[in-house]
């Protein structure tokens, strides 16, 4: 019975996703990349109303691979990263994830949102759930997986991103770094195959930011493919293998960290990165 | 010839406006409790994104919070049967009447409350692949329920003292009883303090124990 054990995780994995059960192992993966593209944004426009907030923005993501956006207050970053997920619909343009078509509406919605993970500002945790509960949710109602095996899931996602001992706990009794940190347990409780982060430290006190970017990072290395909207240059320096200057809606510049950050081409990123260079 | 106060006069009304308060608490129990369905439906219904139910749940709170629970009583117990072509049962008049009419008011509750709830939440709910009904289910309901409390208790003392009204057909509720008793010892003093406190009694224990519910669903 004890053999047992270990093996569960992983055949919880298998079941929900046979055909990629080596690329869901927390092994770690090469450094560079691989080339096959999970995310591809195609002359995308997002209007609200008559406000043009996304005016044909381009973007490939490949599997494993950490995109950083940043860019000006009110520039799209958030409404960008929330189509991908389809919490905004775009208004034009062609989106697909893992080969979906998002604005196909054959596409089933919900299943497409278990695999893109989303970690908010503000964590919106569930108020009324224990952080084990919170975890857990999307196993037991979307995956269906009956609840032991859910709460040994649930723990072992609690550990990894150190908060084991929160586990019965509400999250109103938690810090705010503690919160991101469960928030981020919830969404990696049902295997995203991209992880959609919008400024998930800009909420904290800064003494807690550390604790959170400390488990993105350890995602990174493990190989999950990530797009982080942050204001947090030193993440983006360290863990981004491309760094995305939005502005106004458009993609102003990208490259990697050292070109963005040591010898961006066009003014209004070098206009950026002086009003936020801190690091 | 002075006023002269009878405290056993009290207690002897006691066992008859006890059976009286007993048809109050039913009819307010039976029918605040389909009541409270009707208004949670009302209110879903209500921020439905689907408009023909949104209408219907309009069209159904206007009317009945536009007329007096009074008329409403008396078209059902009075009026349906000519259409129908027999016999209202007085408790199913009554009890009807506190479902119908406290359900409108309950449907506000539920709305205000479900719209309360942050956006973050159902966002959060619709990231990890919830569908639209479980996150109702699981997410916005059981958060809403909770700051539905408070003026839910506001509406069923208030649905309570309604039954009162249902003197007027003749049912043996707690204030009918009442005056039945002062038909016949003409002591109205000291059978309206009587009738008062019973209600009283009635409605403080029903604040205690909505009271109680909501320490403990915050705890939780
Ligand atoms: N639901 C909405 N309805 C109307 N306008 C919206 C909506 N969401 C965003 N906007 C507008 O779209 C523009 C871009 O917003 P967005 O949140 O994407 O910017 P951002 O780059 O994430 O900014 P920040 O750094 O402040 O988070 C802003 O002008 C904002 O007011
Ligand atoms: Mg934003």
């Amino acid at each position: 019975m004890t053999a047992s054990k270990p093996i569960l995780a992983d055949n919880l994995k298998q079941d929900r996703n046979p055909a990629d059960h080596s690329e869901s192992s927390t092994k770690a993966r090469p450094a560079t990349p691989a080339t096959e593209v999970i995310v591809k944004i195609r002359n995308v426009y997002k209007y609200f109303g008559d406000l043009e907030v996304i005016k044909g923005v381009d973007l490939d993501v490949s599997v494993g691979e950490v995109v950083v956006i940043i860019g000006a207050s009110g520039s799209g970053k958030s409404t960008l990263l929330r189509c991908i997920n389809k919490l905004e619909d775009v208004t034009s343009g062609e989106l697909v994830f893992d080969g979906l078509d998002l604005n196909d509406t054959k596409v089933d919605v919900n299943y497409v949102r278990t695999e893109v993970g989303m970690v908010f500002q503000h964590f919106n945790l569930f108020p009324h759930m224990t952080v084990l509960e919170n975890v857990t949710l999307g196993p037991r109602k979307v995956r269906n997986i009956p609840a032991p095996e859910a709460s040994k899931l649930g723990r072992e996602l609690l550990e990894k991103v150190g908060l084991s001992d929160k586990a019965d706990t509400y999250p109103g009794k938690l810090s705010g770094g503690q919160k991101q940190r469960v928030a981020i347990a919830r969404s990696l409780a049902l295997s995203p195959k991209v992880m959609l982060f919008d400024e998930p430290t800009s909420a904290l006190d800064p003494e807690l930011v550390g604790e959170v970017l400390m488990v993105m990072k350890q995602l990174a290395i493990e190989g999950m493919t990530m797009i982080v909207v942050t204001h947090e240059m030193g993440f983006a320096k360290e863990v981004a293998d491309r760094v995305i200057f939005i502005d106004k809606g458009l993609i102003e510049e990208q490259g990697s960290p050292q070109q963005i950050f040591e010898n961006p081409q066009s003014q209004r990123t070098r206009d950026f990165l002086s009003k936020v260079k801190t690091f | 010839m002075g006023f002269e106060f009878q405290f056993g006069v009290m207690w002897e009304a006691l066992p008859e406006l006890l059976k009286g308060a007993q048809l109050t608490i039913g009819i307010a129990f039976v029918g605040l409790l389909i009541g409270f369905f009707l208004g949670a439906a009302a209110g879903l219904a209500k921020t439905s994104r689907i408009t023909i139910l949104r209408r219907i749940a309009i069209l159904y709170i206007e009317t009945i919070r536009g007329t007096p629970i009074m008329v409403q009583v008396m078209f059902i117990y009075f009026g349906l049967p000519l259409l129908l072509g027999m016999r209202v049962d007085p408790f199913f008049a009554a009890t009807s009447s506190i479902a119908i009419n406290a359900g409108a008011y309950i449907a506000e509750i539920v709305r205000g409350a479900i719209e309360s709830i942050e956006n973050g939440q159902t966002e959060a709910g619709r990231s990890i692949g919830l569908t639209h009904m479980q996150n109702l289910l699981y997410v916005v309901w059981p958060q809403a329920f909770r700051r539905m409390l408070p003026p839910l208790g506001n509406q069923f003392i208030i649905s309570v003292k309604d039954t009162a009204l249902f003197v007027v057909i003749g049912i043996g509720e707690l204030t009918r009883t009442g005056q039945e008793i002062i038909a016949v010892n003409f002591r109205a003093f000291e059978v309206w303090l009587a009738v008062g406190l019973v209600y009283l009694a009635i409605t403080l224990t029903l604040s205690k124990l909505l009271s109680i519910a909501e320490k403990r669903m915050e705890l939780t």
